[in-house]
């Protein structure tokens, strides 16, 4: 009976033990554990084509058992419409890339994105994203989007030895900046701006200049309509942008929309025949990929001009986000990829390419010193997000038109007449 | 005009044949042959069921959609004729009504007329210029979004763009932004989308040329007519054939443009080079107002029939 119920106690015991031990290491046993196939829909081409190749590489080589099958979507310019034809047609996939705030609620709402809230802590993600990060995901009150990278949108990218050699200064008013213009035209440059008016980089510098004078407050109501575009604010945003023009920065607005950003990249970069690009922090990847300079010194960048108007702490910034979907086929994946986005072995990948993480894994003194200027000055700024990222679809198509129209004829008459145009396009978008 | 009422009667009485009930008879011969034959509607239903799939379907689908509001992923809204009296109220809409005109009627005039001379000049010595016909003919075989990236380089604003340092040659530093400029995008859209599609008109009109029987040109030179009066009263008059067909696939080519515009400009600069068929992308793809978009498709296809319909008539019509 002794030696039954030793041998039964003994039984009982290895079995605790053992129902004890997966308890205990359950939860690392699962994760690591995981499998199979996971989709990411990626838009991206080039250099950030090619980070990304090396991110699922990383990834998969923690987790052997996972493949990696990318979805990839050709676009020009804005990826969502791709994007939704792909979903549409029925393509299952993990994990979206995404950089638009108001796509990521039109997804949320369309029931295809997966909320966040219940796992923030679990995935590891409230102690590497701060909440100011995590309120850049959410829509609606629920998390949906992890930040993996940001960019600074107020910064203007410029060829050194351009500005060393014509003896200019970098600006740090608009006045100096006007007066830059003045001087490197008169050094021979024709268009010391290669405004990239064919599609979209035109808005950059209304949307900064609209943060410098009204702040961020304003830049939000707009994006909401909750201030109609022919307010004041816009008005002068547009008159100061004028000035630039009248300073002869940009050229004919034939010039102006001839290219987009790539050919004013290599007007600057390449053909020595420009001088300032106010673009996202994609730059630092192409003048280092593409154009073979070395960054911090064949080419930096400084913070948008300060205007004097009480809103020079602001900065315009941009931000990638990946998304879990609520029908993907392998979730455990996706929460494990988001898990390893911010990890340390990640943002050092990004940092490689030159892109910061917002995650307290990354090590900043990795990034280029470009980069590092611009994370100080995004950490030193009130941030608010690009303006046409948060516009509903139909209306920034009008408004990077109205500002075509803008360029054409800076005027206060044809201001008045752009505002309104772009007004009558919101009264219907919202 | 006697000898014509002499060929409408006999035209009319091998028609209406002799007894009446001539009419029904055909008809119910035919009625009789299908119902003996089974067969008939085995061998046809794949191709009616790939037909209603790859044609029905998307058609009755897209006029089914064009009824509905859509915004991005969000649900379809019931709004009836709203898209389209919206459509012709959209100045943007009635914008590219005026430039699909002046780009399909740009490109076809260039492409057939020219196309037509090419192939009057080869017929004259039609193994010698074999090579160069199938150089013109192969630009058409290149993609549009290709040969568009070709053009880009070509139409550089700067002075590194061909066009600009041949002008510069002559004018040292030239340099027009030939796709910045609103009133010149257009016509170099036209001259891109015409050097591609040179190629067929030239092969329909040389067949046509070469399908002239050798005896009545020969029949010609017999009577003693010089080679520019053959070319007027017979090559010209029996190429024609090729010239409508040419007209007919080239004005349906133009009329849906869409990838050389979405590849040079995008449509702009300020929607100046936006057709309806890029209209129509914007609309559905790019907005995702698959609705209106579908709308814009409607019109398209309405202004595809009006063209295709007639065309197809009158080319069946001779048909055995």
């Amino acid at each position: 009976m002794i030696k039954f119920k030793g041998v039964l106690g003994r039984r009982a015991l290895l079995s605790g033990i053992a129902a004890t031990a997966m308890l205990v290491m359950g939860g690392a046993a699962i994760a690591q554990d995981i499998s199979g196939e996971l989709a990411i829909l990626q838009w991206q081409g080039g250099v950030d084509a090619e980070m990304w190749k090396k991110l699922e590489a990383d990834f998969v080589a923690q987790h052997p058992g996972v493949s990696v099958r990318e979805l990839t979507i050709t676009a020009q310019g804005d990826a969502r419409g791709g994007i939704r034809t792909a979903i549409l047609g029925g393509e299952k996939v993990d994990i979206i890339i995404n950089t638009w705030p108001a796509f990521r609620k039109e997804l949320a709402d369309a029931g295809i994105l997966r909320g966040l809230d219940d796992q923030w802590a679990g995935l590891g993600l409230e102690s590497t994203l701060s909440q100011s990060w995590r309120d850049l995901g959410v829509s609606d009150g629920v998390s949906y989007g992890v930040p993996y990278t940001y960019g600074d949108r107020s910064g203007i990218w410029y060829k050194t030895s351009q500005l060393k050699d014509a003896g200019v200064e970098v600006p740090k008013t608009w006045e100096d900046f006007i007066a830059a213009i003045k001087t490197l035209k008169a050094a021979g440059y024709d268009t010391p701006i290669p405004m990239p008016g064919k599609y979209w980089a035109h808005g950059e510098w209304f949307e900064s200049l609209l943060l410098r004078t009204g702040g961020v407050e304003a830049a939000a109501k707009l994006a909401a309509h909750e201030i109609p575009w022919t307010d004041e604010v816009v008005k002068t945003a547009l008159r100061k942008y004028a000035e630039m023009l009248e300073a002869g920065c940009c050229g004919t607005p034939e010039q102006m929309f001839a290219g987009d950003w790539d050919l004013s990249a290599d007007q600057i970069f390449k053909a020595d025949a420009g001088n300032f690009l106010l673009l996202g922090m994609w730059v630092n990847a192409r003048a280092k990929g593409d154009y073979g300079l070395t960054e911090g010194v064949d080419y930096s960048l400084f913070q948008f001009p300060a205007l004097g108007m009480g809103h020079d702490d602001t900065s315009s910034v941009d931000a990638k986000e990946l998304l879990v979907t609520a029908n993907g086929e392998n979730p455990e994946a996706a929460d494990a990829f988001l898990t390893y986005i911010v990890s340390p072995e990640a943002t050092k990948i990004l940092a490689e390419y030159g892109y910061a993480s917002p995650s307290s894994n990354a090590d900043t003194s990795l990034l280029g010193p470009v980069q590092q200027q611009a994370t100080a000055a995004v950490a030193a700024s009130k941030v608010q997000f690009v303006l046409g990222d948060l516009l509903p679809g139909d209306l920034v198509d009008e408004y990077r038109v109205q500002l075509q129209k803008f360029l054409q004829d800076p005027s206060d008459a044809n201001i008045d007449a752009v505002t309104a145009a772009i007004e009558a396009k919101a009264a219907e978008s919202y | 005009m006697s000898m014509s009422a002499a060929d409408a009667a006999a035209r009319s009485s091998q028609v209406s044949s002799p007894v009446g009930g001539g009419r029904r008879k055909p008809v119910a011969v035919r009625r009789r042959r299908l119902g003996e034959t089974p067969a008939a509607w085995l061998l046809i239903i794949p191709v009616l069921i790939l037909f209603s799939i790859t044609v029905i379907y998307p058609l009755v689908e897209t006029i089914r959609l064009s009824f509905f509001d859509i915004k991005g992923l969000g649900k379809p809204k019931f709004i009836g004729t709203g898209n389209y009296i919206k459509l012709f109220t959209d100045p943007a809409f009635r914008n590219t009504l005026w430039t699909t005109l002046v780009f399909t009627l740009g490109t076809t005039t260039i492409t057939v007329s020219l196309g037509w001379f090419l192939a009057m000049l080869c017929s004259f010595a039609p193994q010698r210029t074999l090579p160069f016909r199938v150089m013109i003919f192969a630009a058409f075989g290149i993609s549009e979004a290709v040969s568009g990236y070709m053009w880009i380089s070509m139409l550089r604003p700067d002075q590194a763009g061909l066009l600009n340092s041949v002008i510069g040659l002559f004018s040292p530093g030239f340099a027009h932004p030939w796709l910045g400029d609103p009133n010149t995008a257009l016509w170099m859209i036209i001259v891109a989308a015409s050097w591609s599609g040179v190629g067929l008109p030239l092969m329909l009109c040389f067949a046509a040329v070469q399908a002239i029987p050798k005896t009545v040109l020969e029949a010609a030179y017999m009577d003693g007519a010089k080679p520019f009066a053959i070319m007027r009263f017979i090559m010209v008059p029996l190429s024609m054939p090729g010239v409508r067909v040419a007209i007919f696939i080239n004005l349906l080519g133009a009329l849906r443009a869409f990838d050389i515009i979405y590849v040079l400009t995008g449509g702009g600069p300020v929607r100046s080079t936006e057709t309806v068929g890029y209209f129509m992308y914007r609309e559905s793809m790019t907005q995702f107002k698959l609705g209106y978009g579908a709308a814009a498709t409607v019109i398209l296809l309405v202004a595809v029939m009006v063209i295709s319909i007639p065309a197809i008539i009158q080319r069946t019509a001779g048909a055995k």
